[in-house]
């Protein structure tokens, strides 16, 4: 098993100030120490989130880094290096190079991946279109499973949870275990591409897929470790070879001397980089919700969405839950689609006690382990404003 | 042996003095707390910006709709669910779902014997392809 | 002036007890915290271990607070009068400082400019004092009460204010000592503190010329 499977991503250092503020932030309590003394954290309860990275007030949380590993990758010529790049990657990574929080700079992420070496740039943000595509069509069985439609008979319980959050997953196999048939079967964005990229990709580009050697940039730690899982080995290999964060990403451009903010700009290459802005969304709290019922909405009813955005399910409360009417052209009827998203774990368990005892008449659940989302996600350039 | 002490009692000056101090640390303790409380309410308002800024790149994107992507569509029609767009089609529940937690092991098992997999695949779900949207 | 027998009263009883209250906490406070900072296993095992000396570095300073603060409510007057004493600086004031109070051995002085109850040296001390302690206050309790909902920045604020007032107080503190229990032209003032609170007449009639006049002979 590999180290970050069995010690985790994130560990404290022993520049640790022992101020305790971490024990607060971490959803798990996988963090033990009182005030005065150096903190620790279990791997066994960690959820690899970063969390308490992104907040440790004397920066003295690490997550391993595999930035030397990927510099050989990329000076080694027999690889064919490919990149993804999620979505929250674009919108924070100009914070390293001056921008204000917010600032998309995808055009040149790109850019810089393509001096950086990578052979081809993709963007996580096609299999976060897939992702809608498959989790919303499991969600659409699920629905017509508990309605009673024929052949629907088997399709998993409602509410249907989503996938795309491997630090939610890992706390949901850890605590509670019996919701997990309530879990989108749908791999991550991240995981789809992976498999993606050695399959269909390799096909279309006839490149050997075991050459190819899958990188991607993330804001997030919990990717680093969801990408060494052994199930994810689809396409016959690692599906994912290797996970850089936002923060690293930066990092190596500074290390390059690349002038960032002087790029011209770029796109993403063909077959797996084309994007959407329901895609895009992903990154916020209530993105995947959203651009899952643009698709489920137009699908089912059959009619085109005038209005594409849904307000109700914005916004950054920790707990939000909305009700949609959606026509259903193949009932005839119309279904109240009740959905309901969380963002930050430390307010998911309450959600899930009431699934399992019944009391949750949701459809679907959307749970992002941090506050407001992957945008503010434990890989991300990490902030200490103060006006 | 003489005994020398001080006057018992203030003046007014000196109560103003002593009143006076009381007060300049209760305004530098109320500074602090207005300090405290604007870091607070500033130290994550990267996170709404954030958030706008994805808002504002959707808003701008010509197709704002997952199952409008042509590669979408193209990798179903070309390789997932050939010549069609089939959601969870065979290849697709192969490459792109997955199991959770103690249904893991089998999983892999599954994975790695390719005669197993296709004996495991679902056969439901075929009768109910997505429709295809009109690109 | 020159020839006066008898004690003055310098320091009161609460006044002495306060004072070693706060100096005993501060003792405590800043052996445990040096300890914290540079990590030294041996001030934390005095203590009892590292959660252990941070629970007595808290409580210390609860002490450390409640202490004056009782001071300043019960003797309001006494408080009072120090306050205007230590902030009024006159000419023979300033004449003081421009001859640091003659114990510098390069500055030559014949004749020490007269001055209050506190010299200028312990005014500008007092003042210091006064400030240090409300800053390690303001972070201590913060991060101690607040550690957890305050946000990283202003925790790390409170850390650095924290430790560098402390380091700023011991230095002053040491000096403080130095003049007033080692130094032969001031150890004097020693017992007035410490012990019984009075000191010689005649060296009060020296150092504190102008409070010295004021002072009443006790029936
Ligand atoms: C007045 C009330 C005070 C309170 C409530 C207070 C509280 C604290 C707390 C909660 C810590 C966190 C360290 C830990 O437990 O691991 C700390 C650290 C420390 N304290 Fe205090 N303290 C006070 C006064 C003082 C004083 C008077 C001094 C020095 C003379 C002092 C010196 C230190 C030092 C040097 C540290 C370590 C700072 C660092 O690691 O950067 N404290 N204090
Ligand atoms: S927040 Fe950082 S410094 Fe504070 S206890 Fe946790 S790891 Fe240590
Ligand atoms: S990474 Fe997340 S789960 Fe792990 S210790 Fe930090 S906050 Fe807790
Ligand atoms: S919310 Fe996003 S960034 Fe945070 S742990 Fe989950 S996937 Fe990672």
């Amino acid at each position: 098993m590999s180290t970050v499977l069995s010690d985790g991503v994130i560990h404290v250092s022993d520049d640790c100030k022992a101020c305790d503020h971490c024990t607060f932030i971490c959803p798990t309590g996988a963090i033990s120490g009182v005030l005065g003394q150096k903190h620790h954290i279990n791997p066994q309860k960690c959820i690899n989130c970063g969390q308490c990275l992104i907040n440790c007030p004397f920066n003295a949380i690490y997550d391993l880094s595999k930035v030397e590993e990927l510099k050989k990758v990329l000076a080694d010529s027999q690889k064919f290096v490919v990149v993804q790049e999620a979505p929250a990657v674009r919108v924070a990574l100009g914070e390293e190079f001056g921008q204000a929080p917010g600032t998309n700079v995808k055009n040149k992420m790109y850019a810089a991946l393509r001096k950086l070496g990578f052979d081809r740039v993709y963007d996580t943000e096609f299999t976060a279109d897939l992702t809608i595509m498959e989790e919303g069509t499991e969600l659409i069985h699920r629905v017509y499973g508990a309605l009673g439609v024929a052949g629907f008979e088997n399709v998993g319980p409602l509410p249907q949870f989503t996938s795309c959050c491997p630090a939610w997953i890992k706390y949901a196999e850890d605590n509670y275990p019996l919701v997990l048939p309530h879990i989108s079967s749908a791999k991550s964005p991240q995981q789809m591409w992976g498999a993606v990229a050695k399959t269909y990709l390799a096909e279309k580009l006839n490149v050997n897929p075991a050459n190819i050697f899958s990188v991607s940039v993330m804001p997030c730690t919990a990717k680093k470790y969801e990408c060494e899982r052994s199930e994810f080995i689809a396409s016959g290999y690692q599906d994912v070879d290797l996970v850089i964060t936002t923060r690293e990403l930066a990092q190596m451009i500074k290390d390059a001397e690349i002038d960032f903010m002087g790029l011209a700009d770029e796109e993403a290459d063909r077959f797996v980089g084309l994007s959407t802005g329901a895609a895009t969304i992903f990154g916020a709290t209530g993105g995947v919700m959203e651009a899952a019922l643009r698709t489920a909405y137009e699908i089912l009813s059959g009619e085109s969405l005038g209005k594409v955005e849904f307000d109700a399910v914005r916004g950054l409360d920790p707990v939000r839950e909305a009700t949609v009417e959606v026509p259903v052209k193949a009932l005839g009827t119309s279904l109240p689609v009740s959905v309901c998203i969380v963002t930050g774990t430390k307010h998911v368990a309450e959600v899930i006690e009431d699934v399992l005892a019944g009391r949750s008449n949701y459809h679907f659940i959307e749970v992002m382990n941090c506050p407001g989302g992957c945008i503010n996600g434990g890989g991300q350039p990490i902030r200490r404003d103060t006006y | 042996m003489k005994l020398f002490h001080e006057s018992e009692g203030i003046t007014r000056r000196q109560f103003f003095k002593g009143a006076g101090m009381l007060t300049v640390a209760a305004v530098i303790s109320g500074v602090f707390a207005k300090f405290g409380f604007d870091v607070f309410a500033a130290s994550d308002d990267y996170i709404a910006k954030r958030v706008a800024g994805l808002y504002t790149l959707d808003e701008s994107m010509a197709i704002r709709k997952s199952h409008e992507n042509p590669e979408i569509i193209q990798i179903y029609k070309d390789f997932l669910s050939p010549g069609k767009v089939e959601c969870v089609s065979p290849k697709a529940h192969h490459l792109l779902h997955t199991k959770y937690g103690n249904d893991i092991p089998g999983f892999i098992a599954e994975l790695k014997n390719p005669h197993l997999v296709h004996e495991a695949e679902p056969a439901a779900n075929e009768e109910t392809s997505t429709e295809e949207p009109a690109a | 002036m020159s020839n006066v027998n008898g004690k003055v009263l310098k320091h009161g009883t609460q006044t002495r007890t306060m004072h070693w209250i706060h100096l005993l906490a501060f003792i405590i406070l800043g052996l445990t915290g040096i300890g914290f900072y540079w990590d030294i296993g041996g001030i934390a095992s005095i203590f009892g271990g590292e959660a252990n000396a941070s629970l007595v570095h808290r409580w210390a300073g609860v002490v450390f607070v409640v202490g004056p603060l009782l001071y300043v409510l019960l003797n309001f007057d006494r408080f009072s009068r120090f306050m205007d004493s230590i902030s009024h600086f006159s000419k023979d004031d300033f004449a003081w400082l421009k001859v640091m109070g003659g114990y510098l051995p390069f500055i030559k002085v014949d004749e020490v400019p007269p001055q209050d109850k506190y010299n200028a040296g312990q005014k500008i001390l007092g003042w210091l004092i006064i400030i240090g302690c409300l800053l390690i206050i303001l972070t201590g309790f913060p991060m101690w009460l607040w550690r957890h909902s305050v946000p990283a920045v202003f925790l790390a604020f409170c850390y650095n204010v924290h430790f560098w007032t402390a380091i700023i107080l011991i230095l002053l503190v040491a000096g403080h000592f130095f003049l007033a229990a080692i130094h032969p032209k001031s150890r004097v003032e020693f017992s007035s503190m410490m012990l019984d609170g009075y000191i010689d007449a005649q060296i009060s009639a020296h150092h504190n010329a102008k409070w010295f006049a004021e002072l009443k002979e006790s029936p």
